[in-house]
């Protein structure tokens, strides 16, 4: 069944790095995937997305226009693409950053306090790790257990420590996924 | 061999390196920069050689010089430093060198946008110089297919001693997904080239000379002959994909990022029962002329042609072979505006039910 992604964000939440990890967990475990960023002429800040398909089969188009689930990370990215999730699509929310209230009756919302689970876990940029986990939790759209393997690949070259407070940070997402 | 998940650019790259490519001149230019950034560091990896030149002029030019002394030798750039390259690439044919150029597309005219766009077709099929040569102008769609005709790029660059272009939008360049990566081919050594430029160890050997600058008759000579050699890729070298035509009243015609787009809408439309096929174009040149000409125009009632690119450009190339067969349709977007799949399938199927009246 194809899935279409939307992540979404400031320039430095990581929301670019949450869709390539998303779409390699994906690959990884022998499904297809696309990931296409949206760039701009910023050097550092800014507005950051990218939009990710999974599918069991090859993906013909790497573009959606709408999405089935929809990660925001700011208020500013929730204007902005709320509109572009389907009907009966999941939404993903830092609620210490989206301040406005979710209009939309026809979506599953799953808000998420983001910056004070980072923050907890002790590693303040591990937010994307954490929606990641909740993104998991919530819809199964790659395991857990494949999740943290692609993990383990990308953080192989850095300190333990780093990675553990990842495994921690995705174990809290996905456990508040589950439960909302 | 395993699949890597790669990028675009990247795996044009290494695809390219696999290919036998050992010198790669640039300048910096979005939606690019992922080329040079990445050969920087892998070119020296197999003993190649990474420039990033003071412009695009002074990089093209190296190119010329590389490919003068039998080095598989590329540059990539985006619209503007493609047009600043033109003159080097004119030289390139007119010396009869083998190069790779890659062209990451972005809106124009002028410095225009970063966005992807494909609004060099002209450009690139047409004149990608002065002196009225051609390349081979290669459009893949998906990243499998950048690396495939990336790697193979030099044995057409060779065998015709001209340049060639790879054509690909921003869109392509900047997506990841996931690519088989073809074994690395043997390096040849510059001494299994004749026409290759080469120090004289004091052997007996013919002394080359590489000119762009012929006697009259001789230049008409040499373009005789690349007519005749313009003639033969028409005939041997069309790269196409023909998709649900058999039935199919309406064609899409479609390269690069807006072939899949309008794939996926094609595949929506042929659910609920619009009988709607596509001809994409793999190689712009030599351009799939009997895709075109050979539909049965007793079933075909309309082509639409979809590009990132207004007004349409390959549709000049599509009505020499259609005459006055269908009427051609145009739909799509510009300036690095994107198609996306909901609005294309929209418009494909306007065209269908105006047109069906």
């Amino acid at each position: 069944m194809k899935k279409s992604l939307i992540f979404s964000g400031a320039g430095g939440q990581g929301v670019v790095s949450a869709g390539v990890m998303t779409a390699k967990a994906a690959v990884d475990a022998g499904k297809y995937a696309t990931f296409l960023p949206e760039y701009g002429p910023e050097q550092r800040g800014g507005s950051a997305k990218c939009t990710v398909v999974i599918d069991e089969d090859a993906i013909v188009s790497p573009l959606a226009k709408k999405c089935d689930i929809l990660v925001t990370m700011n208020e500013q990215s929730f204007k902005k693409f709320a509109p572009q999730l389907k009907e009966g699509g999941v939404l993903l929310l830092n609620s210490n950053r989206v301040t406005s209230a979710v209009t939309r009756e026809d979506v599953r919302v799953i808000a998420i306090p983001v910056d004070d689970i980072a923050n907890e876990v002790g590693n303040p940029k591990a937010g994307n790790i954490v929606i990641i986990g909740a993104l998991i939790g919530a819809t199964g759209i790659v395991s857990e257990e494949e999740f943290l393997e692609s993990l383990k690949k990308k953080f192989a070259s850095k300190a333990p420590q780093i990675m553990e407070m990842n495994a921690v940070a995705l174990k809290k997402g996905v456990e508040l996924g589950k439960s909302l | 061999m395993a699949k890597v998940f790669m990028k675009g650019n990247e795996a044009i790259a290494e695809a390219a390196v696999r290919g036998g490519c050992r010198f790669f001149a640039g300048y910096p230019i979005t939606p690019q920069n992922e080329i040079p950034e990445y050969l920087s560091w892998r070119l020296p990896e197999v003993g190649g050689t990474f420039v990033q030149g003071e412009s695009e002029v002074a990089s093209i030019n190296m190119v010329y010089g590389a490919a003068a002394g039998g080095c598989r030798a590329m540059t990539s750039s985006s619209g503007p430093g493609i047009s600043l390259k033109a003159e080097g690439i004119s030289y390139l044919a007119g010396t009869k060198l083998p190069a790779v150029i890659v062209n990451i597309s972005r809106g124009g005219p002028g410095l225009g946008s970063i966005q992807p766009a494909q609004s060099d077709y002209f450009q690139a099929t047409k004149a990608l110089g002065h002196g009225g040569f051609k390349v081979m102008v290669f459009a893949p769609a998906t990243l499998q297919e950048a690396v495939d005709l990336t790697y193979n790029a030099w044995e057409y660059a060779e065998r015709d001693r001209n340049p060639v272009m790879i054509l690909m939008d921003g869109c392509l360049g900047a997506i990841m997904e996931l690519v088989e990566l073809p074994e690395m081919k043997t390096a040849d050594r510059a001494g299994t080239k004749t026409w290759a430029l080469q120090r004289r160890e004091g052997e007996a050997r013919l002394d080359r000379m590489l000119t762009p600058y012929f006697p009259e008759a001789m230049l008409e000579y040499e373009n005789t002959t690349r007519g005749k050699l313009y003639e033969k890729w028409a005939e041997n070298d069309v790269m196409v994909e023909e998709f649900m035509l058999e039935d199919a009243e309406y064609v899409v015609a479609a390269y690069g990022i807006s072939a899949r787009v309008a794939k996926e809408a094609i595949l929506r439309l042929r659910e609920e029962g619009f009988k709607v096929g596509m001809i994409r174009p793999i190689t712009l040149n030599p351009f799939p002329k009997k895709s075109f000409a050979n539909l049965d125009y007793s079933q075909v009632k309309g082509i639409i042609d979809i590009e990132l690119a207004i007004p349409a450009q390959m549709k000049d190339d599509i009505a020499l072979e259609v005459k006055d067969r269908a009427p051609i349709y145009t739909y799509g977007r510009s300036g690095g505006v994107l198609l996306d799949d909901e609005s294309t399938y929209i418009a494909i199927k306007k065209i269908i039910e105006g047109g069906a009246k």
